[in-house]
């Protein structure tokens, strides 16, 4: 029998027991409406492995990023995944308060560099005393206004801990260079030359447009600072990581699955295209771009083959699209892989997240990735994760890791008819929807008019009339909620090491902090120097990353410099889009 | 016949905090159920907020924060709600709030809070329920 006979075969049966065995045993319990699937050959016809799959670390990534599924071995501090970082992400209230809690973390063994939160005012530009954002300072993340703050942080990463040894994470979007200018400086004070700084910003704007909102210009002026960074990072920064991009918040701010990686690669190729414009060889930057996580659901086999997708789908962008010839520029590096998405964790019966996350790190060791179990799961009870709900999420991790033997096989699902078949069909539909957005002229013009907002919000509230009508079903929150479900609690034990009281009390001191560098800097250099950036910026050619660097050095707040920017650049036009 | 009025609703974001799901979800949610809503973005001031409350007469101010600023912000717009005569406003709240300052919101004059998993339905109940009345 030859292959297409074969095929015929299996179709001329899979008929018969659809009719004779499956459908009658569906009505049997009533299933006749979704009766259970199961998938075959057919599915997959024209599978071809070199070209669908290829091996783990090679082309087309389908498989896995890397040859290994990397298991540290046991010892002290060893973290699941291989990462060693001083703490997840974190940041508290004042520089002061900051530094005491990555010294503190140090003592537990948590060492390596920061994965830095900062406030929303800094985030969004503003100094800790601006009226405006009263109430924010220290909330979320740390607060930054001038190099002095960077100076008092990282006191705590000395010697062994020092700048040219950690890799220090940052996430920030809308003011990257004037961040990594006063990283910049800080190195230069300690005698550390920029080349050997290690780290990763999050630079990716053009999601906050989408989902989050921590923008400050338009999308295009935004793109110029996008590009500052690749010119400046490639021929400068050689240990720094250009962007960190994260369809994971569009997919928490409600886009669908397809929609978060349609949206994702399209912001992706137009971060690429800056790169490529700019006149930068593809493989001397594209190995620079990283991802931080495309989103997750409880959706099992559906978020493994996303993850598939996502693999082959960016490879093939930069290596048809782009011409890139490394490897490392069709790789995505990525800390996380499936997982289940903050957005499922429910606040009633909150322990029952740590299942949750459980059944997303299965996903990701299964779909080629390393397992973590994430979120903790009191994710949705309040700010600042309880140290028991991430020694939990930590242990889970681990015995999945060296309990289980998962780890010893990579992509165990390759050649599943099912999961091959999914695989397809969610880059499939990804391409149709990027196809969408190619046809307005990419991301940019995308977000100018809209578009993706609308589409995620539309999708969001589809979800939720979905979860109204009992359609999804999440168990403590639309179904198995009567009076005789037992209402679990869980109480904190250890305490938290950054207290309420300090919490409080941040506002006030970094602001009095902030007032002791505007006293005791050269008010006047710094006035010359915001001059100097503010006919920079009117130059569209001009790369504003030098003058970053100079004002940093100055003590410049970063709210002058951002507000030198939106003379210049304008500010995005609040979206309301309901 | 004489036509009923909606109920009238501002969905505001107050603050820096950009998180939008929730409140862009309530306001076509609400919007499904015969309300008249107006979503004012993100990054408003509470000034911004109680501005829009008075212009458009609403009859409810949904206030929607995940950034842990809910104490400073929803206080500040109820006060400035009444300071400008608008007593009988129903203000609300939801988002990342914990536990224990649901009663200080409440003292000071938020009605309600509604927490991540609250079903659309029930919202628009307790709107229907506490709303001021047609006078």
């Amino acid at each position: 029998m030859d292959k297409n006979e074969k095929l015929n075969n299996i179709k001329k049966k899979k008929a018969e027991w659809e009719e004779k065995v499956l459908i009658p045993a569906a009505k049997r319990f009533g299933m006749e409406k979704r009766p259970t699937k199961f998938h075959t050959p057919l599915d997959i016809e024209g599978f071809d492995f070199e070209r669908d799959v290829g091996f783990p670390g090679q082309y087309p990534f389908t498989a896995a990023t890397y040859p290994v599924n990397l298991v540290p071995r046991i010892q002290k501090g060893a973290k699941p995944g291989g990462l060693k970082r001083a703490s997840q992400y974190s940041g508290y209230g004042t520089a002061e308060d900051t530094r005491d809690y990555y010294k503190l973390m140090a003592n537990l063994s948590w060492t390596g560099g920061p994965n830095l939160a900062l406030d929303l005012p800094t985030q969004c530009g503003y100094d800790s005393d601006n009226e405006m954002v009263e109430g924010e300072v220290g909330k979320v993340g740390v607060a930054i206004d001038t190099l002095r703050d960077f100076e008092v942080i990282f006191e705590a990463f000395t010697g062994d801990q020092d700048l040219d040894k950690i890799a220090t994470n940052i996430t920030i979007n809308a003011s990257v260079g004037i961040m990594i200018a006063m990283y910049i400086a800080l190195a230069e004070k300690r005698g550390i030359p920029m080349a050997q700084l290690k780290g990763t910003p999050q630079n990716d704007i053009l999601k906050e447009f989408v989902s989050r909102g921590t923008y400050i210009y338009p999308p295009k002026p935004s793109m110029r600072l996008f590009r500052d960074c690749v010119v400046f990072f490639t021929e400068n920064l050689p240990g720094i990581n250009i962007t960190s991009i994260g369809g994971y918040h569009i997919r928490e701010g409600g886009a669908t699955r397809v929609q978060e990686l349609a949206y994702s690669m399209a912001i992706g190729i137009a971060y690429l295209q800056e790169g490529v414009n700019a006149g930068v060889d593809i493989d001397a930057f594209a190995p620079k771009f990283t991802f931080n996580a495309f989103g997750g659901s409880m959706e099992f086999f559906k978020e493994i083959a996303f993850q598939r997708a996502a693999r082959r789908m960016w490879a093939r962008i930069l290596k048809e699209r782009f011409g890139a010839k490394k490897k490392d520029s069709m790789r995505i590096r990525m800390p996380l892989s499936a997982h289940i998405g903050c957005g499922a964790t429910t606040k009633q019966r909150a322990l029952n997240n740590l299942t949750r996350s459980v059944v997303g790190a299965i996903a990701a060791v299964l779909s080629g990735g390393s397992p973590m179990a994430f979120p903790p799961y009191d994710e949705p009870m309040g700010l600042g994760w309880s140290l028991e709900a991430r020694q939990l999420a930590e242990d889970a991790t681990r015995i999945i890791m060296y309990e289980t033997g998962m780890c010893d096989v990579i992509d165990p699902l390759a050649g599943s008819y099912y999961v091959e078949s999914l695989t397809n069909e969610i880059e499939e539909a990804a391409w149709k929807e990027l196809e969408k957005v190619e046809e307005m002229g990419g991301a940019v013009p995308a977000i100018e008019t809209g578009y993706m907002q609308r589409e995620s919000a539309k999708s969001a509230a589809e979800r939720q009339a979905r979860i109204e009508r009992r359609e999804d079903l999440i168990v403590g929150v639309n179904c198995f909620t009567e009076e005789y479900e037992l209402d679990v609690t869980t109480s904190k034990i250890v305490e938290h090491p950054y207290s309420e009281e300090k919490r409080y009390e941040a506002e006030k001191r970094q602001k009095a902090n902030l007032a002791e560098v505007k006293r005791t800097r050269n008010n006047r250099e710094v006035t010359r120097l915001l001059k100097e950036l503010e006919k920079a910026a009117k130059k569209e050619d001009v790369n504003l990353m030098p003058f970053f660097i100079n004002l940093a050095k100055e003590y410049a707040t970063l709210q002058e410099q951002c507000d030198v920017l939106r003379g210049v650049f304008g500010e995005w036009q609040l979206d309301t889009f309901v | 016949m004489e036509q009923q009025r909606k109920i009238k609703v501002l969905m505001a974001k107050p603050g820096l905090d950009g998180h939008d799901r929730g409140a862009k979800v309530l306001a076509f949610g609400l919007r499904d159920q015969g309300m008249e809503v107006i979503y004012t973005g993100r990054r408003q001031s509470a000034q911004q907020i109680v501005n829009s409350a008075l212009q458009e007469d609403v009859d409810v101010v949904g206030l929607s924060c995940l950034s842990g600023a809910h104490l400073t912000f929803f206080p500040k717009v109820v006060d400035m709600l009444r300071e400008n005569g608008a007593d009988d406003m129903l203000v609300i709240g939801g988002g990342i709030i914990p536990d224990e300052h649901i009663p200080i919101l409440k003292e000071k004059g938020v009605t309600e809070i509604f927490g991540p998993g609250t079903l659309l339905k029930d919202i628009g109940d307790f709107i229907r329920e506490n709303v001021r009345k047609e006078t």
